[in-house]
């Protein structure tokens, strides 16, 4: 960076003022031309932000009318504490696809970091994530603030803690781009994701024992702690001012203040480094290739058929260990659907039927099957020239998320059902999953050939590019609705056998499911298959925008 | 190959052979932008053939319709025959790919890559072994083949690309920039499979926007600018009286005589 930047007079010096509505007004047209892609894009879009307005409007009429409720700070502080730590985490599993703030795009630029960081942190506070969290903002003051001087510290609180949100939010995403811009980072970060996602399951289960120890007071302790941690210690600072306790109210200020002063410090930090320091992907390439045995489908996937049925399967499976992107989400569907029941069941709170969470997590898997492909779908397009085609692909893709799915699945209901050793209902729970997975496969095809959205493989933590958020979100929330309304009629004969008293019948459960979710599988891959055929070049242009 | 060709005389029952590629009133606009205007093209089978023009001329788009990969507005594209949009069975199997700026399967090695590729295009196991072997040496890959294509290089990516491309031995090959940013060994190479390949009397059709290159390679060419057609023929009926494609290419486009000097003055300047 000094060294590219002459020291000319002829050079216009980039300075602070103009960077800021630069950086607000590209964020807005990366925003609007995500959205100018198609009529559909801009339909799920829209009824996502219709959806976040609508939650964070309950939020805030929730929250004033917490108003003067004994635990009305307790909760208002706890929110804006999960709100923050969501913040943390969200640039590294929920991405908004920002463009504007992917650093490693601006590094050939003549900027320097400190406008940089203005610029970036005001740009980053358009959209829906930092509406969200304002109104949340907005609604705790509300809630808490009794008197002149609470006011006065809330309205200063409620856009602190929003600007400590994205400081953090940011830094953590500049942190990781670092991390990810070679090969062997990417795979770290699949760990480092995994522990936060394990992590917050730890965080929920921590949250449902208080819950039930006694109500929102048992959460006081907890409480007492997050008031003083940033972000929620703004929100703090205005109950302590409520109860005039201004010594407390200035030092929690004090926190949020100083934990913004350091985000900002370290995100510039990193931030000046990534832009001068060489690229990682350099390193990948000098990293030597593992070998491997010169005869192709040797070993294990020489025992998969021959024909497409076998060539996919591999190639999906393949994918699943060497893949980033695919990795990612299957070892965090693995592990959560594992971990959810266990945990659920080692605090003797959960059921067998909590093991059903296993098949929904990894049926999810078969959603934007093409998008995985990423542009290279292609090669898949080049040959598939008829609906029989387009059946054994999606069929192929299927069984090999089955091989993985199936005994995984049979796997979490034992476990949980040992851990419970509730031993008759698990038959019922492995049928029961099996009409999920069917139900989840079936969608899922569905959804891969009319709701196909691309996955950025270049950036850090983004699994959408702008634009596509909305619809990879409704495509998923849909199919999954879907997916329990179509296994209903398991789930409706499991409860009346538990009403009726029928509990000697429960073990019919599996053969019924097995049936039915195969049934419902195959269905839906019947269906998908000629809207695939159908759709290809449609399906390219959706899966190529990464 | 040649029973192909012989197969298409058959079903024509005129002199003339079936073109390889017949466009008739092609369109395609994203947006407001018209990328290809109404084109009509008649490449001849068993030709080298040469799809010139600027960036943005809409080459890229015109190769991806008649390869299935976009969907025109309008218009009908047949290959050896049969109308890529309605019959595709009879097309995809006839015809080989090395589309522009997107991705291959990268976590597959080169050898992987192609053991799929063939194996989707139904060629049996065997077969697809035997002729990955013989491609990978050609090309110059066996070195690499166990190498993920991710940690290829561009003109390695091109050369498997190709391979892929090539592995079911298709009657008209299409290749979108099939030299762009490949180093003069791996460009050397590729052109010698491509000379074979043709010799055998099978079409290339490429896209490239170096004139040096498409004069050196082909026997016909076709000359596009701004979503349109402006010429098409042999190479001497295009170059016609100009002392090279280059100069003919320009004339054609409209950029002979543009002067550039008046503007950007500053430019080495006193800085």
């Amino acid at each position: 960076m000094t060294v590219l930047t002459p020291a000319g007079p002829a050079v216009p010096v980039a300075g602070a003022p103009a960077l800021v509505p630069v950086f607000v007004r590209l964020k807005l047209s990366l925003l609007r031309n995500g959205l100018r892609r198609s009529s559909g894009r801009k339909a799920a879009y829209v009824s996502s932000l219709v959806v976040t307005l609508l939650l964070a409007a309950g939020q805030v009429a929730g929250l004033v009318l917490l108003r003067g409720h004994a635990q009305a700070g307790t909760l208002a502080v706890l929110l804006v504490g999960v709100v923050a730590l969501g913040w943390a985490v969200l640039p590294l599993f929920f991405p908004s696809g920002d463009e504007t703030l992917d650093p490693s795009r601006l590094v050939m630029l003549p900027l320097r970091a400190r406008p940089l960081i203005g610029a970036l942190l005001v740009s980053s506070l358009v959209g829906m994530g930092p509406l969200f969290t304002m109104a949340l903002a907005v609604g705790s003051v509300i809630a808490v603030a009794h008197g002149a001087v609470a006011t006065v510290a809330g309205v200063v609180a409620a856009p602190l803690s929003l600007l400590v949100c994205v400081a953090l939010s940011r830094w953590v995403a500049t942190a990781n781009v670092r991390l990810l811009t070679s090969r062997k980072g990417r795979d770290l970060a699949v760990l480092s994701g995994l522990v936060i996602a394990v992590g917050i399951q730890f965080v929920n289960f921590g949250a449902q024992r208080l819950g039930q120890a006694g109500g929102l007071s048992s959460l006081e302790p907890a409480a007492d702690v997050v008031r003083w941690l940033p972000a929620a210690s703004a929100i703090g600072a205005v109950g302590s001012a409520s109860d005039g306790s201004y010594g407390a109210a200035a030092g929690q200020l004090a926190v949020s203040v100083l934990a913004l002063g350091a985000l900002l410090w370290l995100w510039h930090r990193s931030l000046d480094k990534l832009m001068s320091s060489p690229d990682g992907s350099t390193l990948a390439a000098a990293e030597p290739s593992r070998r491997r045995s010169g005869t192709e489908r040797s070993g294990f996937f020489g025992l998969l058929p021959e024909g497409r049925t076998g060539t996919v399967m591999e190639r999906s499976l393949r994918y699943v260990v060497r893949d980033p992107k695919t990795k990612a989400a299957w070892v965090t569907a693995l592990a959560i659907g594992l971990i959810v029941p266990v945990l659920n069941a080692v605090q003797g709170v959960g059921s067998v039927y909590f093991a059903c969470f296993a098949a929904g997590m990894l049926g999810m898997q078969m959603y934007n099957q093409f998008g995985q492909d990423t542009s290279a779908f292609w090669m898949v397009a080049t040959t598939l020239s008829s609906t029989r085609d387009a059946y054994v692909e999606l069929r192929a893709r299927a069984l090999a998320l089955l091989l993985i799915t199936l005994p995984y699945t049979v796997l979490v209901a034992v476990v949980t059902a040992a851990v419970l050793g509730d031993w008759p209902a698990l038959p019922g729970v492995v049928g029961l999953s099996f009409a999920l997975l069917g139900a989840m496969l079936a969608t899922g095809a569905l959804a891969s050939a009319l709701f196909p959205y691309s996955i950025p493989q270049d950036g850090a933590f983004k699994n959408v590019v702008p634009g596509q958020a909305g619809l990879a979100w409704i495509s998923i929330l849909g199919g999954m609705l879907t997916s329990a309304l179509l296994s209903a009629p398991v789930i409706v004969l499991t409860v009346w056998l538990h009403l009726a008293g029928h509990q000697g019948w429960l073990w019919a459960l599996l053969p019924v499911g097995a049936v039915y979710g195969t049934f419902i599988g195959w269905l839906g891959i019947r269906l998908a298959a000629p809207r695939t055929a159908r759709r290809l070049p449609e399906i390219l242009a959706a899966v190529s925008k990464g | 190959m040649p029973e192909h060709v012989e197969h298409a005389e058959s079903t024509d029952g005129t002199a003339a052979a079936v073109p390889a590629v017949r466009v008739e009133g092609l369109w395609k606009r994203f947006g407001d932008q018209i990328a290809v205007a109404g084109i009509d093209l008649e490449l001849p089978a068993g030709k080298f053939i040469g799809l010139v023009g600027p960036n943005g001329a809409g080459k890229t788009t015109t190769l991806s319709m008649v390869t299935g990969l976009l969907r025109p507005d309008m218009g009908r594209i047949e290959v050896g025959g049969h109308d890529v949009w309605r019959d595709p069975v009879e097309v995809k199997s006839r015809i080989g790919v090395l589309p522009e700026g997107l991705r291959l399967f990268e976590r597959l090695s080169g050898r992987e890559l192609l053991a799929y590729t063939g194996r989707l295009r139904g060629l049996p196991g065997a077969e697809v072994d035997k002729r990955a072997t013989q491609l990978l040496d050609v090309l110059d890959l066996a070195g690499a083949q166990h190498k993920l294509v991710v940690d290829y290089s561009t003109g390695m990516r091109k050369k498997i690309g190709l391979a892929a491309a090539l592995l079911h031995n298709p009657e008209v090959l299409f290749l979108d920039e099939p030299f762009e940013g490949v180093d003069p060994v791996s460009a050397q190479t590729i052109r010698e499979v491509l000379v074979r390949y043709t010799r055998s009397g099978a079409t290339v059709v490429f896209s490239s926007h170096v004139m040096e290159l498409v004069e050196s390679l082909c026997d016909w060419v076709a000359v596009m600018a701004a979503g349109r057609i402006r010429a098409q023929g042999t190479l001497a009926e295009v170059r016609g009286e100009a002392p090279s494609l280059q100069s003919a290419f320009l004339e054609l486009v409209g950029a002979g005589g543009r002067e550039t000097s008046g503007s950007l003055d500053w430019l080495g300047g006193t800085r």
